[in-house]
């Protein structure tokens, strides 16, 4: 192109050649070592103005910037670009790291020496344009400087050889190293990285040189030289943005995979804002180095505008702080987002070990307010929770256990309880499905798990809280606390004045309903009632007054009722044992004054109403014993006219002593039913299973397992036949045996009350009476009628009578298999009277 | 020799049952809780109609739960204060094998006032007139807020058996009931009239 323009223009090649010249050689001529071109003498630039007005004038002069510029990119593409990567391949191997060093910086020095007379060049081309000499126009120095660089970038860059990255690399991994263990030497004590010996002979733990061999100072020199060529040529970012980055990413992820990792008892927040410091001394050297401008800041003058606008020292540290800025912003998200996405990873142990790691917690809270993944950590948790926690290997208590930390994890970690809300759901949904986890909850309230002692603790906090927050008015006070709810809310009708924290309300809205748990508890307290015996209550009492406060005074009614009953009973005893006693004294009083008796009796009194159902067993005691109790019953019904006793015979303990001919078992406390079969031993020494059962009254199994305990103490005997009998004389060695006392383990489990599957049969037996009793009256009925009678009448007592019409009409066709109902076209009817 | 002594600390549980001595005494659980002084507390005006709706949900309780033969009783429809009752006439007597529907209506004022009862089968008996009222003290003067729906159904079995021949409603019935044979034949063709 520029040979066809000189062939154009007569009279100028002259001229051409002369600003041609002066353009190139003038760079070729002058060292490159500091960079800056000086200043051509007077003459020169004088003969060379002239020329290019002559150039101007045959219209060749606008010629000269492309020419410039195709030039550049023909050198570069023939020449530079080749020359430098073949200087970066070329000792592949036999080199150590230090050579490589020096390798690549000796590239990088070549190519600033080769592309420095081009950028020269255009460099006055741009400011004779800007001057308007000789009628020169164009776009000025800073855009031709502009396109210069892209060519460069792009001829060199556009796809970066992989030896230039990896030398890249390499190079400031190790001056980062080098950085890290000079200034970490003197902040962290030596914690951070290798932490090798350094003054014992052992390697540099900078550059791993032997020791002597250190080559740290040169390794930070050559940084610096490297910052300043890559700077020189606007090539900084591009080439070393990539390897700082994943340099930077990579100790990062490292150094918290090695502190932080399973270590949720301590803060890291502090510790790595401090090493991020550290991290950006080295990004200071590598970006800005500003020592070396101030050497360098010759050409001030000679343009307003330096011509380079990174290396005025104004300039520079203006420019390179908005980058390390950039650098900063970056680590410190990336920091959170590391930290963010590890945390994730382990929040199910985190919340396993919750009070002590609430450092985490804060951490995690801190971080994830900066980046955007609480929707990856709803899904991590709840997926963990779901395989680590969710199946029939975990016991109920433990499952209690996560989700009550979890709780307090969680409201921690996000106020809004929104993470709270949505996390657990799936624990509440299982929770439901599993049978004992009312029982576990009040058991943990009452404290008697060890399982769940927070449980305890947060009831004896003892807020009055309002288990549904019925009240609204409380919403004037917070108005100014109020926030609005994140986007990613359940949306649900409550709201998110609702979304309570409290740990007692959250267990017991798993069911939706108090009165489950009430009824629950009123069947622990009755076990508990029943199982002491020694109307000591003060426990008892104290836990229902709490409960009061959280569930409201009318459901915690049975309750005190219970517990009055209690201590009715002790003074009713106390009452009925004075009279006896006075009775003893007088006799002929009353003519059906029943003999004294041996047994001393004293009954717990409980109003039925009020109680949960007990279980039914039959028993028949002993004739002596039975008559104490008629005795009993007598004198009850004179002290509480209008009321008589219906005694629980299989209910209670005795305490016995059994005297044998040579030995006495004194002070044993047995089951009535323990007590009831060996008193048949009293009358007659030899008894077998049948015989027993049926004085009893009591099935064989029972009386076999029965029997057994009387078998441990010694004191009986299977013979053959199925006959037991006494053991009058036990020898030695059943004695040593029996010197420890075994006592009743309490083979049956503790259920004297009802268990929730028997009180869910009894359930439906009661409703199978209600529908018998209306098909006989309205002869014939629908499901939907069946159900809304039910639901209307029978509402009676604290028994849970919800029932769904899914489940009734299941219910129904199993008495029509039964065939115990009839049903036609949708309308049941009993079957006609046999 | 065998020799048991129990000893003074032995203890028994027993459950006392207010309803199994007086049956219709302290049933509202709600006033029992400020126990004994209970008696004779009687509920006026605007808490009755409440107090009385739990009442028969009670009574309808207890009949379900009493599982007594022969007699039964449910609300007809949502209304609580109107019941259906079903009585079997009782084994050996002339109404064997024969079911009586009644219906009973229960005042405001219950259980201080009686509940109006009547057969709405048609039944032939001296004591039932032919709009199927019935003549029975307890319904009238003798009525007492102890008995309950249970005990009616059961007097009203009784009943047919046992008749009150001195002041008959239906005189004819009266005079027929020596001859049992007739009577039966009676009581069949009107059953099924």
């Amino acid at each position: 192109m520029s040979t066809n323009s000189l062939v154009l223009c007569r009279g100028s090649p002259e001229a051409w050649a002369t600003v041609s010249a002066a353009l190139v050689k003038q760079c070729n001529s002058h060292p490159i070592g500091d960079g800056f071109i000086h200043l051509p003498p007077p003459s020169v630039r004088q003969c060379v103005s002239e020329e290019l007005a002559v150039l101007c004038t045959s219209g060749l002069g606008r010629h000269l910037e492309s020419w410039l510029l195709n030039r550049l990119q023909t050198s570069l593409a023939t020449a530079v670009a080749p020359e430098f990567l073949a200087g970066l391949e070329q000792p592949e191997n036999e080199l150590e790291e230090r050579d490589r060093a020096r390798v690549l910086l000796d590239a990088f020095h070549t190519l600033l020496e080769k592309l420095e007379p081009f950028i020269g060049g255009l460099e006055t081309l741009g400011r004779w344009q800007e001057e308007g000499r000789g009628g020169l126009s164009g776009p000025g120095a800073e855009a031709l400087r502009d396109r210069a660089f892209t060519i460069i970038r792009a001829r060199l860059l556009f796809s970066p050889p992989a030896a230039l990255r990896r030398r890249v690399l390499e190079f400031y991994s190790r001056t980062f190293s080098v950085h890290m263990s000079r200034e970490g030497r003197g902040r962290e004590g030596g914690s951070a990285e290798d932490g090798g010996p350094e003054d014992g002979g052992g390697a540099c733990p900078g550059c791993v040189g032997p020791a002597g061999h250190c080559w740290c100072q040169e390794a930070l020199l050559q940084l610096q030289e490297l910052s300043d060529i890559l700077r020189r040529l606007q090539l900084l970012e591009q080439v070393s943005s990539e390897a700082v980055t994943s340099i930077m990413h990579k100790l990062l992820e490292q150094r918290m995979e090695q502190h932080c990792r399973g270590e949720y008892e301590r803060s890291f927040l502090v510790d790595f804002d401090e090493w991020l410091e550290l991290v950006f001394g080295w990004l200071d050297r590598v970006f800005a180095s500003t020592e070396e401008e101030g050497a360098a800041g010759s050409p001030q003058g000679w343009t307003p505008q330096g011509w380079t606008p990174t290396l005025g020292p104004g300039a520079a540290v203006r420019g390179s702080g908005s980058m390390l800025e950039q650098w900063r912003r970056h680590m410190h998200q990336f920091f959170c987002r590391v930290y963010v996405n590890m945390r994730i990873e382990e929040l199910f142990s985190i919340i396993r070990d919750f009070p002590e790691s609430k450092p985490a917690i804060e951490d995690l809270k801190f971080c994830l307010e900066r980046t955007n993944q609480k929707q990856q950590l709803l899904t991590s948790l709840k997926s963990a929770f779901e395989s680590r926690l969710l199946h029939p290997g975990v016991h109920t208590s433990d499952i209690l256990t996560v989700y009550i930390s979890a709780i307090k994890a969680l409201r921690d970690l996000d106020p809004s309880m929104v993470i709270l809300q949505v996390a657990c759901q799936p624990i509440r949904k299982y929770l439901r499905t599993r049978e004992d986890t009312v029982r576990q909850i009040v058991a943990g309230l009452t404290g008697d798990t060890d399982g769940c002692i927070d449980l305890a603790n947060e009831l004896s906090r003892a807020d009055p809280v309002t288990l549904e927050m019925q009240d609204s008015e409380d919403e004037g006070g917070a108005l100014e606390d109020w926030l609005p709810d994140p986007t990613d809310a359940v949306k649900d009708k409550t709201g998110s004045k609702r979304r309570s924290s409290d740990i007692i309300s959250l267990l017991v809205s798993i069911y939706g309903s108090k009165e489950i748990f009430i009824d629950e508890y009123r069947t622990v307290l009755a076990h508990r009632l029943l199982h002491q015996l020694n109307y000591n209550t003060a426990r008892e009492i104290r836990n229902v007054e709490l409960l009061k406060l959280r569930f409201g005074e009318s459901h915690m009614h049975y309750c005190e009722v219970m517990l009055k009953d209690v201590a009715d009973s002790r003074r009713i005893n106390a009452n009925i044992r004075e009279e006896e006693s006075k009775a003893g004294a007088g006799p002929g009083e009353e003519p059906p004054t029943p003999p004294p008796t041996p047994l001393a009796l004293s009954a717990m009194i409980f109003s039925s109403e009020f109680w949960p159902q007990l279980k039914e067993e039959k028993l028949e005691l002993p004739p002596a014993v039975s008559q104490a109790m008629e005795a009993y019953t007598h004198r009850y019904e004179k002290l509480k006219a209008m009321r008589t006793l219906s005694w629980k015979p299989h209910l209670g303990s005795v305490t016995m002593d059994v005297e044998l001919e040579d030995r006495v078992l004194t002070d044993l406390t047995v089951s009535p039913i323990h007590a009831a079969i060996i008193l048949h031993f009293q009358d007659k020494s030899s008894w077998s299973l049948e015989e027993l059962s049926a004085k009893l009254g009591v099935s064989k199994e029972t009386v076999h397992r029965k029997l057994a305990l009387w078998q441990q103490q010694g004191v009986l005997r299977e013979e053959a036949g199925g006959q037991y009998s006494v053991l009058e004389t036990g020898s030695s060695r059943e004695r040593l045996e029996r010197s420890v006392l075994l006592m009743d383990s309490d083979e049956e489990g503790d259920s004297n009350t009802t268990t929730q599957l028997e009180q869910r049969e009894e359930k439906l037996q009661l409703f199978w009476a209600y529908i018998q009793a209306m098909l006989t009256n309205l002869e014939s009925m629908t499901l939907d009628r069946i159900h809304s009678m039910l639901r209307m009448f029978v509402a009676t007592g604290p028994v849970v009578t919800e029932m769904d019409v899914n489940e009734l009409e299941a219910f129904l066709q199993r008495k029509v298999r039964e065939h115990q109902l009839m049903v036609s076209a949708g309308v049941y009817r009993l079957p006609k009277a046999n | 020799m065998l020799i048991i002594r129990v000893c003074p600390d032995s203890e028994s549980l027993c459950s006392s049952d207010p309803s199994s001595k007086m049956s219709s005494q302290n049933t509202d659980p709600a006033a029992a809780a400020s126990t004994a002084a209970l008696k004779g507390s009687e509920a006026g005006g605007s808490a009755a109609r409440g107090s009385v709706t739990k009442r028969l949900q009670q009574e309808l309780m207890t009949l379900m739960m009493s599982g007594d033969k022969g007699i039964s009783a449910f609300p007809e429809s949502d209304n609580l204060f109107k019941w259906i009752g079903t009585v079997d006439g009782a084994v050996e007597t002339v109404y064997e094998g024969l079911r009586y529907k009644l219906s009973l209506e229960f005042p405001s004022g219950y259980p201080y006032k009686a509940p109006r009862v009547k057969f709405v089968t048609p039944c032939f008996h001296p004591n039932v007139d032919e709009q199927g009222f019935i003549c029975l003290d307890i319904l009238k003067d003798k009525w007492s807020a102890l008995y309950d729906v249970r005990s009616i159904l059961l007097s009203i079995q009784s009943l047919l058996g046992e008749p009150n021949n001195d002041s008959p409603l239906n005189v004819a019935a009266a005079e027929l009931w020596d001859n049992q044979e007739a009577f039966k034949a009676h009581v069949n063709a009107v059953f099924k009239s």
